[in-house]
């Protein structure tokens, strides 16, 4: 039985506007599972509407397989983690995370057990009796995690937690947050617009874009077989270039034709390839799939060189590529190979 | 800090924090100082303690005490039982919220005294509220409200006029109260009740603290409301004190009476917001 599953969950605003389209989502026990897009793009709308803020305009949610589509967030098997942590600045760390037991009847016993382990596991047994406002942010943060996980709860929901901390905090939290999860086994949606956080941390990504779900993967998946352009372009760097199909796996574009190992599907339209997949080529080399130009830009990134060339078509702008070692420099003419099998076909949006 | 500094301060202050001490002090000082037999207008001027004696020895005095605390507490109370669900319903702004806050907030804008002859027209013998019970058939005869025994006509026009100060101050609390923090405590289980008692009666107590010591001062003090509306066989401090002098000259036992009022007045405002904070500990849970 899954922990959470949605089925066809759109969601209009009272203004008219249409934040959420036919989201279609099962998270399975101990998943952890995020959700990325650009912002604006409904990721908080759809949390709401799971932890019961919102109202569902159409679809059917069910936690634990009951479904709860009409039910109020009190009583939903859920909590939330909030981006600003919410805590409840009038009760000290302790007391914040004794709420929800509290709340729910929870024998005395049972609850001094769980705040008691939880105080462990967040290492914040030292400030218990504090008040929240005397602390630093992460351990907000952490305060906020308990108090979520003090409930017990199906699915533990996280909007965007991080967002408030600095970079090297945020790496450390981000860590503490997983090795817990693997812990307790919590189940997880996790909400970020931070692709590198989605990539490291989840399960699997749920990448979104104008309300509506693009693809579902592991981070893997989604980085290696992007269906669309744009989560090629969204995950990590992309070049994106447009084809016609001339049968067996060999394409025509501006670049010139190239082979791929696997024929384009039918509603694919762009050719893409990750910058890191090219390898240098003598510049008289004649094979497969190369592609001269000239290195119009070009930024060290320590590990690699990143080369912005332009090829013989004007109007496709510049292709990126990661060069590892020495690389050419600005003005030089370069060829460069494409493995058959790093290119790939994506489609222009959700079909 | 030398002598010298000590007083340079001193005499800075002066004109602002000695005005206000020798406004408030003055009055205070007469106050005490009549009601123990100084400033006597009608006799020798010698310190006594017989207008406390014969004061606090009559019946009518502890009437009007009681009757006096009786308002004040009900009206405090009442206006915060009214202004703080209002306040939790206009907390996020809605289409109209403008235009029904400010008709609540509109009697502050009505003088008392007004009100209450307007209350009195509509409850009068032949007022509108008769008629309409009559034509309801609710009642044949027409019923006597006006200055009814309890003073529920005088805690009414208290509400009236208290209940949009509560609203104000509440309403300015609760808006405060960020909206994640009451969805965290919806989200962990809490119902409107319980939302209420732990979550925002505690983080807008100041507020309500406030309007109680205000509304209980100003109440306590009443004079223009029980005068027309009030019952006619118990007085309130005020309406004593006011009775002691021009009915019988008896200006010591007025500045007694006075005396007890101000101490009435931060007794019981010190108790309401004592109370309301030591509820809130109990009901933290
Ligand atoms: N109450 C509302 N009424 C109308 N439109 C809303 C409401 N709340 C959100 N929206 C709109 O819905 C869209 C999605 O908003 P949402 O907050 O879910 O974005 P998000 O993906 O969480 O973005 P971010 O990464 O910036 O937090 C936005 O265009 C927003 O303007
Ligand atoms: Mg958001």
């Amino acid at each position: 039985m899954a922990s959470l599953a949605a089925k066809g969950i759109s969601k209009v605003f009272e203004d008219g506007f249409q934040a959420l389209t036919d989201i279609d989502l099962v998270v399975e026990p101990g998943e952890f599972v995020t959700l990325l897009g650009p912002s604006g793009c409904g990721k908080t709308t759809l949390l709401k509407t799971l932890a019961g803020f919102y109202d569902a305009t159409t679809g059917r949610i069910e936690i634990g397989g009951t479904d709860v589509t009409a039910a109020p967030p009190e009583k939903r098997d859920t909590a939330m983690c909030f981006q600003s942590y919410a805590l409840f600045p009038h009760l000290t760390v302790a007391e914040n995370i004794d709420f929800g037991p509290r709340q729910a009847g929870v024998p005395k016993a049972e609850r001094r057990a769980r705040l008691e382990s939880l105080l462990r596991q967040v290492d914040l047994e030292a400030h218990r009796d504090k008040l929240p406002n005397r602390l630093s942010g992460g351990q907000q943060q952490r305060v906020a995690l308990a108090r979520a996980l003090a409930m017990r709860p199906a699915v533990v929901l996280f909007d965007e937690p991080l967002s408030n901390l600095d970079a090297k905090l945020r790496e450390q939290v981000r860590r503490e947050i997983r090795a817990l999860q693997k812990e307790i086994g919590f189940t997880a949606i996790y909400v970020t617009h931070d692709q590198s956080e989605a990539l490291a941390m989840s399960d699997r990504v749920v990448v979104m874009q104008g309300g509506r779900i693009d693809q579902v993967g592991r981070p893997e998946e989604i980085y290696a077989r992007p269906e669309t352009a744009f989560v090629a372009d969204f995950i990590g760097a992309a070049n994106l270039v447009p084809f016609e199909d001339l049968g067996g796996g060999r394409v025509k574009t501006p670049l010139g034709e190239l082979r791929a190992a696997v024929p384009p599907a039918g509603n694919a339209s762009f050719i893409c390839w990750r910058p890191e997949d090219v390898e240098l080529v003598e510049a008289g080399a004649a094979s497969e799939n190369v592609i001269r130009g000239v290195v119009r830009d070009r930024a060290y990134q320590g590990a690699h060189t990143e080369l912005h060339v332009a090829t013989g078509d004007a109007d496709l702008g510049l292709q990126r590529l990661h060069v590892a070692g020495a690389a050419p420099a600005e003005g030089a003419e370069v060829a460069f190979r494409l493995g058959a099998d790093q290119i790939r076909f994506v489609r222009s949006a959700l079909a | 800090m030398t002598l010298r500094r000590t007083l340079t301060i001193a005499a800075l202050l002066t004109p602002g924090l000695g005005l206000i001490l020798v406004m408030v002090g003055s009055v205070f000082y007469i106050a005490v100082a009549q009601s123990f037999g100084y400033y006597n207008l009608s006799g020798e001027s010698a310190f006594s303690l017989d207008h406390w004696r014969d004061v606090l020895g009559s019946k009518q005095f502890g009437r009007s005490l009681g009757y006096s605390a009786y308002i004040a507490i009900i009206s405090a109370l009442g206006s915060i039982a009214i202004a703080y669900p209002l306040a939790i319903w206009m907390r996020k702004p809605f289409r109209g919220s403008l235009v029904v806050g400010s008709l609540l907030k509109a009697p502050l804008f009505v003088p008392g005294l007004v009100a209450a002859f307007l209350f009195l027209n509509v409850i009068a013998y032949h007022g509108v509220l008769n008629q309409f019970l009559i034509w309801t058939g609710l009642t044949d005869a027409p019923i006597r409200f006006q200055n009814d025994r309890n003073g529920f006509g005088v805690i009414f026009l208290q509400l009236w006029k208290n209940m949009p100060l509560a609203l104000l101050l509440l309403t300015g609390a609760v808006q405060g109260i960020s909206d994640e923090v009451v969805d965290a405590a919806r989200d962990l289980g809490a119902g409107p009740l319980a939302r209420f008692r732990k979550v925002i009666a505690p983080l807008t107590v100041q507020a309500m603290q406030a309007a109680l010591i205000i509304i209980f001062i100003g109440a306590a003090g009443d004079f223009a409301f029980q005068v027309t509306a009030g019952p006619t066989n118990v007085q309130s401090m005020a309406q004593y004190m006011v009775f002691l002098k021009t009915s019988f000259g008896r200006w010591n036992q007025a500045a007694v009476v006075g005396v007890s009022l101000m101490g009435l007045a931060l007794v019981g405002a010190l108790g309401l917001a004592g109370l309301a904070r030591l509820t809130l500990r109990g009901l933290k849970w």
